[in-house]
């Protein structure tokens, strides 16, 4: 029997095989199946004949070698023959550490103009940034998107518990805590004309459109958008993302896409999280502190919100999502020279995630308001 | 035969400052090359361009007959590289930084690719027990060796090493040169390395590139000691460099 790789004869008790073609890296899948294959049956004695291989490597040799070890342990004689001096320098190194566990432990200066065009300038300077941040988080996304693979999904899904599952004690918390906040606020207004049932449609349309989403994605721009920048940050300072592209592996890939991915999925999600949150805080200062029952909380809860307010404020969740990963992830990936810039950089993917989000939230007011949504 | 890396009409400008002016060297197959040269000469900027890590501003690289583009796919399965502070991945145990190129480039079956990740740290000369530990809990010394054996993960061709004995102490630089001397000819290695290191520039390097002047001048470390270049000569009259020098003149290569 044979393939590409190897050519097997048995006569009376004894194997030869004989081996041709590349033995190397590249082809160790193939090597490794092709050995399996053999089966020495009674033969006691096993020949590789090593005259025919092109080239090999080690980790050629370390497949060859160790089926000549499986073979001896199955108290057979391996013996390797016609090996080229500089093929058998392979193996030789092998066997050698096989053996021992162990050998021991520019800038140019800006020319001085007048103060309003120096003001001007870094306006338009600052203007033209902004159209390149967003060209690179743009085609760092599509970049990473290209080809899909296991390693994405699952960065991914480790991205959704640190930046999700991990969220939802101190998102559940705030948006409790506001909920009882505007309640209370409310109702001390309300009470001046008798209409404190109102306290409930206050604090469900407001929690509902604005607050739950809103909270929730200031917490995340804080939790995650830092976390984002510092970690790509030190990766970056580290050269581990210099590291990772000579080995081929391309980081907008395996490192931009499964953060902006994940807070995609996850800030939906903890958006929802903080609206019960924030009806459950109204609800509880309702039945305590003023005269309205449980259940007529909910009642009124049910028809004065309709689904449509609550997508309102949930329709907004990714766009704020995509904001917080796509500034955070470019920071990060910005960070080049020291340890004070990365805590700057850290700084700008904060707050200028959080700016956008309260910016993003105000042009969605306007055009929800615009179609009378 | 023809070299495995070619440089042609490297330019590198930075602002006003031109690092490399029309720079052109070889590397030829099999050989040990150091490059030194000045602070600001460009040395980090020459390697990171040959690895398509930076983007020269004209000139171009050819490494195993394929020329390198700025951030564009290359040779990643033919070359490894040590970085300078090892630039392994803090996230993942040694053994996992080794499989990881192993595991992007071949479908070989999982028990192999830990059988041959065990024996690159072994071949390194790291104690197996260093495969769990994570780049945090390891010495500088043994962070070398690990990043070592990761820039051998793929059976390179080329080996790039970037002050491969920066921040050892002068038994583990010792040692560390063995390794390197021992894995070239080992597994018919191409080095090519940036040194400050004049005991490792004259005991296995075959040949010295000195970045001066935006150019390179090239030769054996016994020629480029002949040479009248004003800063080579402070380089190598310097005392440091001075006891490094074998007696009588005479280079030789250890065994």
């Amino acid at each position: 029997m044979g393939n590409a790789f190897l050519q097997s004869e048995s006569d009376a008790g004894a194997m030869a095989i004989s081996l041709k073609s590349e033995w190397v890296f590249g082809n160790v899948s193939a090597l490794t199946r092709a050995l399996d294959d053999i089966d020495p049956g009674d033969a006691d004695r096993v020949t590789f004949q090593c005259g025919g291989l092109e080239s090999i490597d080690i980790a050629g040799a370390w497949v060859l070698f160790r089926k000549s070890q499986d073979l001896q342990a199955t108290g057979r004689n391996t013996d390797f023959k016609g090996f080229k001096a500089a093929h058998f320098k392979y193996l030789k190194n092998i066997t050698g550490v096989s053996d021992t566990s162990g050998i021991s432990d520019v800038t140019t200066g800006t020319p001085d103009a007048n103060r309003s065009r120096r003001l001007l300038e870094s306006v338009g300077q600052a203007a033209a940034r902004g159209l390149e941040d967003v060209g690179h988080i743009a085609h760092s996304i599509f970049d990473g998107a290209r080809k899909p693979s296991m390693l994405m999904l699952r960065e991914t899904i480790r991205q959704i518990d640190q930046t999700g599952v991990k969220a939802m004690p101190i998102v559940f918390l705030i948006s409790f805590l506001m909920g009882v906040v505007m309640a209370y606020q409310g109702a001390l207004q309300l009470e001046k004309f008798g209409a404190t049932i109102f306290v409930v449609d206050l604090v469900s349309i407001s929690v509902l459109r604005e607050m739950g989403v809103l909270l929730a994605a200031i917490m995340v721009a804080g939790r995650s958008g830092s976390a984002f920048a510092a970690s790509l940050g030190v990766m970056n300072l580290n050269e581990e993302i210099d590291a990772l592209r000579v080995m081929g592996l391309n980081p907008n890939q395996v490192l931009v896409l499964p953060r902006v991915l994940g807070l995609v999925v996850a800030l939906p999600l903890l958006t929802v999280l903080a609206d019960l949150a924030g009806l459950a805080g109204g609800m509880l200062l309702s039945t305590t502190v003023l005269d309205i029952g449980a259940t007529q909380y909910i009642e009124r809860v049910i028809s004065g919100a309709e689904l449509k307010t609550f997508m309102v404020g949930f329709s907004k969740a990714p766009v704020f999502a995509l904001l917080i990963a796509g500034v955070a992830t470019l920071r990060g990936m910005q960070v080049r020279s020291s340890a004070e810039q990365l805590g700057r950089m850290t700084t700008v993917a904060v707050v200028q995630s959080i700016f956008l989000v309260v910016l993003a939230d105000g042009v969605f007011t306007m055009i929800f308001a615009r179609y009378g949504i | 035969m023809e070299p495995i890396i070619v440089v042609r009409e490297l330019v590198n400008q930075f602002g006003a400052q031109r690092v490399h002016d029309g720079l052109s060297m070889d590397v030829e197959r099999g050989e040990v090359l150091g490059i030194v040269g000045g602070s600001g000469t460009g040395k980090s900027v020459l390697l990171r361009s040959m690895l398509g890590l930076h983007k020269p501003t004209s000139g171009t690289i050819t490494v195993l007959g394929l020329e390198i583009h700025y951030l564009q796919p290359g040779p990643e399965q033919s070359w490894g590289v040590l970085f300078q502070t090892g630039a392994l991945l803090s996230a993942l145990t040694v053994q996992e930084n080794i499989e990881l190129p192993i595991a992007i480039h071949s479908d070989m079956p999982a028990d192999t690719r830990s059988e041959l990740a065990r024996l690159k740290i072994r071949m390194t000369g790291l104690p197996i027990s260093a495969a769990a530990k994570y780049p945090a809990e390891l010495s500088g010394g043994m962070i070398k060796r690990a990043a070592l054996a990761r820039a051998l993960a793929l059976e390179p061709k080329i080996l790039f090493l970037d002050e491969p004995t920066a921040g050892l102490d002068p038994i583990a630089a010792t040692e560390f040169d063995q390794l390197v001397t021992y894995l070239q000819s080992s597994l018919d290695l191409t080095i090519v390395m940036i040194t400050h290191d004049v005991d490792t520039l004259f005991s296995i390097c075959d040949r010295v590139a000195v970045l001066v002047d935006g150019k390179v001048v090239l030769g054996s470390a016994a020629e480029i000691t002949q040479s009248d270049h004003p800063w080579i000569r402070r380089y190598f009259g310097d005392p440091r460099a001075q006891r490094a020098r074998p007696a009588g003149d005479a280079i030789e290569r250890p065994q």
